[in-house]
């Protein structure tokens, strides 16, 4: 049969009778056992712990460096008032400008939110990323999907819905297709888009270290493919590195758009 | 596309539910929980201290560029009055210089003049002393060339002359011959 | 193409036993794999341009370099949002 040829694992268990590459079903590596209330509205399990986790920490962070905040900045005021100047010269001003400084406090809890919830995928022994559940993308996207609509709604009154749905310098023929696909593109997309871009990407990364980490064990058993399993071991390091790397990037582009459509609802201008 | 995900997940058993689907409440109830709070405590105060901080150092940062360049300004100051100073002491040194210069050249020339008057005089003195003794020896070496002549001549011609009638004619001849 | 995947799907099930389940997972698994693989394609492309030419705008004016960072960063979730929709569909085909 073709699949004899095309899949290792079969000629695994051809030599080794019955062994095999078992990849396990995704619900086994992203679905976590509750530590209470199960299948109630308060269901405790590992994702709700990480969540916790990545309130705690900033929280913890930010109190450290406030608590006694001086002059001139040391230890972990220095690190936190970079983070902030982060956000503040690579988010707000340039997505919404200076007057978008008053939303820093909620693109800085989310940018931190999403960045630890992020990182337990490469932290040892956590190895899930809180996002690669549905639940917290969906929770952020209808904040940012509240926050800009209200933005616009409060600085604009009706003239937001106004200038989203009939934008202005189009023929009034055109307003027929355009209105239609732009209540779809911002109302609909926005935060569907937010939401998949962020579990999508932690849940592909997810899937590719628990790839290469069954990968890795099962051939390093074999005892001829040893040295493909260093092979498999070395990639599994190197998407670790990777991953790293998207856990911050997811956050910041989050964040980014967040700022973006906030902006664009302030200044509905451009 | 979520309306329908939900329809999706309705169709299946709980057991086979896909991991697309936000199926667990509890996960959402929690990640909300978590991500509120810290909103609310960054907001009201985490960064407040922070931010206020930042202002501050902001603040402090401009008030320094400005007393950087009031100070700047005072030095420039201070070394335009100490240029001002400079200049105006070398002119008055040059001016004393020139004083006391003038002042040597005066006094080289008064003492010059001095000397050369005395000078002048001394030798007016000596001119008039040698031109009276010499004065005085023509006078006398006259008469004696006179007495002697006129001696002479008597002897001469054997006959007395009178010496005091020929002095003239020899005086006059020693004149001549001078 | 599916047509021809149905009958092999058929044959095969009568030639080795295969359940109607196995069947449409088999069909799920080879429909998700087409998926994911034709929804990679656009963005792949789009990406490599993009990034192409952010590259050439910070090699020409390095002092916008931020600028143009920020806003290939934007580009690139806009674009790569369309390869995320074929991975979830790849999710749902496969295991569902």
């Amino acid at each position: 049969m073709l699949h004899a040829l095309a899949n290792p694992s079969v000629l695994l268990a051809a030599e080794e009778g019955g062994g095999g590459v078992e990849f396990p079903p995704i619900n086994l590596i992203v679905k976590w056992p509750h530590a209470f209330g199960e299948g109630q509205w308060y269901g405790f399990n590992k994702i709700a712990l990480i969540s916790l986790i990545a309130m705690i920490v900033p929280v913890l962070l930010f109190w450290l460096a406030g608590r006694k905040a001086s002059l001139v900045p040391k230890g972990v005021q220095n690190v936190m008032e970079s983070s902030i100047d982060f956000v503040e010269q690579q988010v707000v001003l340039p997505a919404i400008g200076p007057d978008g400084m008053r939303y820093l406090p909620m693109l800085i809890s989310m940018f931190f939110f999403i960045w630890i919830g992020n990182l337990f995928e490469v932290i040892p022994t956590a190895h899930m990323p809180a996002n690669a559940r549905m639940a917290n993308p969906l929770m952020l996207a209808i904040v940012a999907w509240v926050m800009f609509i209200g933005v616009g709604l409060k600085h604009h009154k009706l003239g937001y819905l106004k200038e989203a749905l009939f934008p202005p310098g189009v023929p009034k023929a055109l307003y027929i297709l355009v209105t239609p696909i732009e209540f779809l593109s911002t109302f609909l997309i926005r935060p569907f888009s937010l939401a998949v871009r962020l579990f999508a990407n932690m849940l592909a990364g997810h899937i590719l270290l628990v790839t290469f980490s069954v990968l890795t064990i099962t051939l390093v058993g074999a005892s001829l493919l040893v040295i493909v399993g260093g092979l498999s071991f070395a990639m599994l390091v190197a998407f670790t590195g990777f991953e790293f790397m998207v856990a911050f990037l997811q956050a910041f582009i989050f964040s980014l758009l967040t700022a973006v459509y906030i902006g664009g609802a302030l200044h509905p201008a451009h | 596309m979520l309306a329908s995900l939900l329809v999706l997940a309705a169709e299946e058993d709980p057991a086979a539910i896909n991991p697309v689907v936000p199926d667990e409440i509890g996960e959402i109830f929690w990640g909300a929980l978590a991500f509120f709070t810290l909103w609310i405590l960054m907001r009201y105060w985490l960064l407040p201290p922070l931010m206020k901080v930042r202002e501050e150092r902001r603040a402090k940062e401009i008030e320094d560029l400005e007393a950087a360049e009031a100070a700047r300004t005072a030095a420039e100051q201070v070394r335009r009055d100490y240029d001002t100073t400079i200049a105006e002491a070398r002119t008055r040194a040059a001016e004393v210089l020139e004083e006391a210069r003038a002042a040597a050249e005066a006094d080289r020339a008064s003492k010059v003049a001095a000397a050369e008057a005395e000078v002048a005089a001394q030798r007016q003195e000596a001119m008039a002393e040698l031109e009276a003794a010499r004065a005085a020896a023509i006078d006398q070496m006259g008469g004696d060339v006179a007495d002697l002549a006129v001696t002479a001549a008597s002897k001469v011609v054997d006959a007395p002359l009178d010496v005091a009638s020929h002095r003239g004619t020899v005086q006059n001849y020693v004149e001549g011959n001078r | 193409m599916s047509a021809l995947t149905n009958a092999a799907v058929d044959i095969l099930a009568q030639a080795e036993g295969l359940g109607a389940d196995d069947a449409k997972a088999v069909a799920g698994a080879q429909g998700a794999g087409m998926a994911y693989g034709l929804a990679a394609i656009g963005p792949g492309i789009g990406i490599g341009y993009l990034v192409g030419q952010a590259v050439q705008a910070m090699a020409r004016q390095p002092e916008s370099a931020g600028q143009v960072q920020t806003t290939m960063f934007l580009g690139i979730a806009f674009t790569e949002a369309l390869a995320l929709i074929g991975f979830v569909v790849f999710i749902l085909l496969k295991f569902v």
